[in-house]
């Protein structure tokens, strides 16, 4: 495989402030790229809904890769993708075994189901016979170099593994019986997994929280960096720039940096279209903060809900 | 001896899906004379949502599929609205427009850039498009994918316009039943227009005319792929507070009379489940009522999508069938026409987004309150870029009762019914020319054009199933 060294790197510098990298990742970085190469990545997809794939092709930078397809065509390999791949049926079989021969990084979206023997999910007919996703990751799992976990169904099992969890979704790591790098989201943002991508071709293993997510992109709450902190609550829905605590916010609970990093090349994010936070890349989503509208995952069961700014009782310093 | 050709996995789809065609000798080459499809993946929303909070609903069932989230929380609001008897203000109907005409410009472009137009050039020689089947790709085509880093830039600008009132995207949460969250100003609506003119130059001057080439190519594609050409439409994109009329019109259209529009009567959609695992008890019934009783193994059945059915018929559904019903595109039932019509549905869409900004009021509300009960029943009918949409909710003491979900795909990717028709996308592949049938590209061409989205399709492959034949060449 190919890398084009220089064009990575040109996205890598230019992108440093936003990605979070240092200078001594880029040096790590430079040293890798020189000595050639770098594995497959395989996708597979599994029991979700593809908006990670989706939100990946949101990517942009204004350095190369400039976009996701400046990403699949010169900077990574991405050698089997049910939803981008050229290939159909046996032929995208026999390029998954193929690619799996090598070197490899294994990225799974959407979680694996194990009830009815974990059927309510195939992903290939082989030798005429069905393979579920459970059987591709604990297949697959043991001779990646890594195992990416791409967005919260992946990461934790997400919405498919809401209560009750009708088809017995279990996260991959807890699948395969391996550590997974965990890059949640429902979707994931798009520079969330070309940043732990970036790592992996340095060669880096990212420093992971005890969720198993890159403590670098993970490390604050939404609540830490968000603009709204000090604001009154929104009473109702529609109300530009109010808090919006007492309507459900998650951001209190919630692990990302989306107030800074921002969606969609930095147009907006949840809240700042008086949405409120989710909690979608915590562990526990969905059924800690469902019903979403309300309190549950947030307040303390005494907390006083009628006040209508956080800081009338917190002097507004972070996990105050 | 005919062929058995098992396509599993179908790529550049959303989802997954499986195929299983007959392929038999007819004169010199190969047609297609049976076609069984079959979804891989269930997960089981309307059980996972039922005792919830009704207002989950929007937010979980966006995640049935996201490549359409903003199409499935628009049917679960106006669910929500119709049970509990709330009015969106005019502002809050143009906000939930803008973000769903957002989203069905990036799902059209996706769609003919990313995942069909790759069954006619070939891609770039790199991992993920190679390798491919190299087959029938007539000179000319590459002409449309010299145009695919362009289009990977718009629809990526077709998410950013609508994250500007749809906060992010995918999978937007700006919508509630009353209405909408973001607020428009003078400055967002410019941010958003002038994506929009780009967008809209895009249409016009790249992507209709790259669908019109590949027609020029192709043209024995206007003669494939056929089915059922019963067409079916919910209508989407409210034009106004006071009445139900939609930019694209809800019609039905039967095969024999194509020049006439019928009025759509929901009462006549009925589920059949003689091919699919679900207990003969709960044949036919009404999404309203329905049921979903697995029930494995089954004699005849072969699939978990249940087979909906229009006064008795399979009907497809799509960006055709709402062109055709609303009588801005007749020119046939096709390969070729779905991608035409889809294209030209794309520049209508982009052209009615600018005057629903011009119509937006700075300073009026996005969201209404009022509601005039708590609890009632409520269907939500829309369209997702691939077709019609219903969601069917029972909300008591708050609470989700009953939730029912019939999606797009599941009417155009639906098995057999009870008098043993089948489906529209099975249909179009009966009859289907094949030059290799172990390469059967053509058939990926037909499969291709119904725009198909396997999440949407809530089915399951059931274990223990022995599987058929593979590749016994005859």
């Amino acid at each position: 495989m190919q890398v084009s060294r220089r064009a990575f790197l040109k996205y890598c510098f230019g992108s440093a402030a936003v990605l979070g990298f240092d200078n001594s990742f880029l040096g790590t970085l430079d040293k890798a790229l020189a000595a050639g190469g770098g594995p497959n990545i395989l996708w597979l997809s599994a029991a979700g809904c593809s908006g990670c794939t989706v939100s990946l092709a949101n990517l942009a930078s204004a350095t190369a890769p400039t976009d996701v397809a400046d990403l699949l065509v010169n900077t990574i390999d991405l050698a089997f993708h049910p939803t981008l791949m050229g290939a159909a049926g046996d032929l995208a079989v026999a390029t998954l075994r193929q690619a799996s021969s090598g070197a490899y990084v294994l990225a799974v979206e959407g979680g694996i189901p194990t009830a009815f023997g974990g059927r309510t999910c195939t992903l290939w007919t082989e030798g005429g016979r069905e393979f579920t996703a459970l059987e591709a990751v604990r297949a697959l799992a043991p001779g990646a170099a890594a195992v990416l976990a791409i967005g919260t169904c992946a990461s934790y099992g997400g919405i498919p593994g809401g209560a009750p969890n009708p088809t017995g979704i279990r996260s991959v790591s807890a699948a395969a019986g391996r550590a997974t790098i965990n890059i949640p989201g429902c979707p994931a943002h798009p520079d969330w997994i070309v940043w732990t991508v970036a790592q992996l071709l340095a060669g880096v293993a990212p420093k992971l929280d005890a969720s198993g997510r890159p403590a670098k992109l993970f490390g604050s709450t939404v609540h830490d960096r968000c603009p709204r902190r000090d604001h009154d609550w929104a009473l109702g829905y529609g109300e530009d720039g109010a808090c919006l605590r007492g309507l459900g916010c998650k951001g209190t609970a919630t692990r990302a940096d989306c107030p800074t990093r921002l969606w969609n090349s930095g147009t907006n994010w949840c809240v700042g279209a008086n949405a409120l936070c989710l909690g979608c890349t915590d562990p526990a989503f969905p059924d800690r903060f469902s019903p979403f509208y309300g309190s549950a995952g947030v307040l303390p069961g005494d907390h006083e809900t009628t006040t209508k700014q956080c800081i009338a009782c917190h002097d507004g310093t972070p996990d105050d | 001896m005919a062929t058995v050709t098992i396509m599993d996995p179908v790529t550049r789809i959303e989802g997954h899906l499986k195929v299983e065609l007959t392929i038999d000798r007819k004169g010199a080459a190969y047609q297609v004379t049976n076609a069984r499809c079959t979804g891989t993946l269930f997960r089981g929303f309307e059980t996972i949502l039922k005792g919830r909070d009704a207002w989950d609903a929007p937010i979980l069932t966006a995640r049935i599929c996201g490549v359409c989230p903003v199409s499935h929380s628009l049917a679960a609001v106006k669910a929500l609205d119709a049970a509990t008897g709330r009015k969106p203000p005019a502002n809050g109907r143009l906000i939930r427009n803008l973000v769903l005409g957002a989203n069905y410009l990036q799902s059209h472009i996706l769609h003919f850039y990313l995942l069909a137009a790759l069954d006619y050039a070939a891609g770039p020689g790199t991992a993920p498009w190679a390798p491919a089947w190299d087959l029938d790709l007539r000179p000319g085509g590459e002409a449309i994918v010299t145009n695919l880093a362009q289009a990977v830039e718009a629809r990526r600008l077709a998410h950013q316009m609508g994250s500007i009132f749809g906060g992010r995207m995918p999978l937007p949460h700006t919508f509630v039943s009353g209405g909408a969250t973001a607020v428009p100003t003078a400055e967002r609506v410019a941010q958003f227009r002038d994506n929009l003119n780009w967008l809209t130059d895009f249409i016009r001057s790249i992507y209709i005319p790259d669908v019109e080439l590949l027609a020029r190519l192709y043209p024995d594609y206007l003669a494939i792929g056929k089915g059922s050409a019963n067409l079916l439409s919910y209508g989407v994109f409210d034009l106004s507070d006071t009445s139900t009329k939609t930019l694209l019109a809800r019609g039905v259209v039967a095969a024999a009379a194509p020049g006439n529009v019928k009025a759509f009567v929901a009462d006549s959609i009925t589920e059949s489940v003689r091919s699919s695992w679900y207990a003969d008890s709960t044949d036919n019934l009404k999404p309203s009522v329905g049921a979903t009783v697995p029930q494995y193994p089954k004699t005849g059945a072969y699939s978990w999508l249940k087979a909906p059915r229009y006064g008795g018929l399979p009907h497809e559904t799509g960006a055709l069938a709402r062109m055709w019903v609303t009588g801005d595109y007749r020119r046939g039932v096709s390969v070729m026409d779905r991608h035409l019509a889809r294209a030209r549905e794309a520049l209508k869409v982009a052209l009615a987004m600018g005057q629903w900004l011009d119509q937006l009021a700075e300073g009026q509300p996005v969201h209404n309150p009022q509601a005039a009960r708590t609890d009632g029943n409520g269907l939500g009918l829309t369209e997702a870029p691939r077709g019609a949409l219903g969601h069917w909710v029972q909300v008591k003491s708050g609470k989700i009762a009953f939730y029912q979900v019939v999606t797009p795909t599941c009417w155009n990717a639906s098995p057999r019914d009870g008098k043993g028709v089948p489906g529209p996308m099975e249909q179009a592949l009966i009859g289907t020319p094949v030059a290799d049938p172990q390469r059967p590209i053509e058939a990926l061409r037909v499969i291709h054009s119904f725009d198909p989205c396997l999440s949407c399709a809530v089915h399951v492959m059931m274990p223990g199933r022995a599987p058929t034949v593979v590749h016994r060449p005859g």
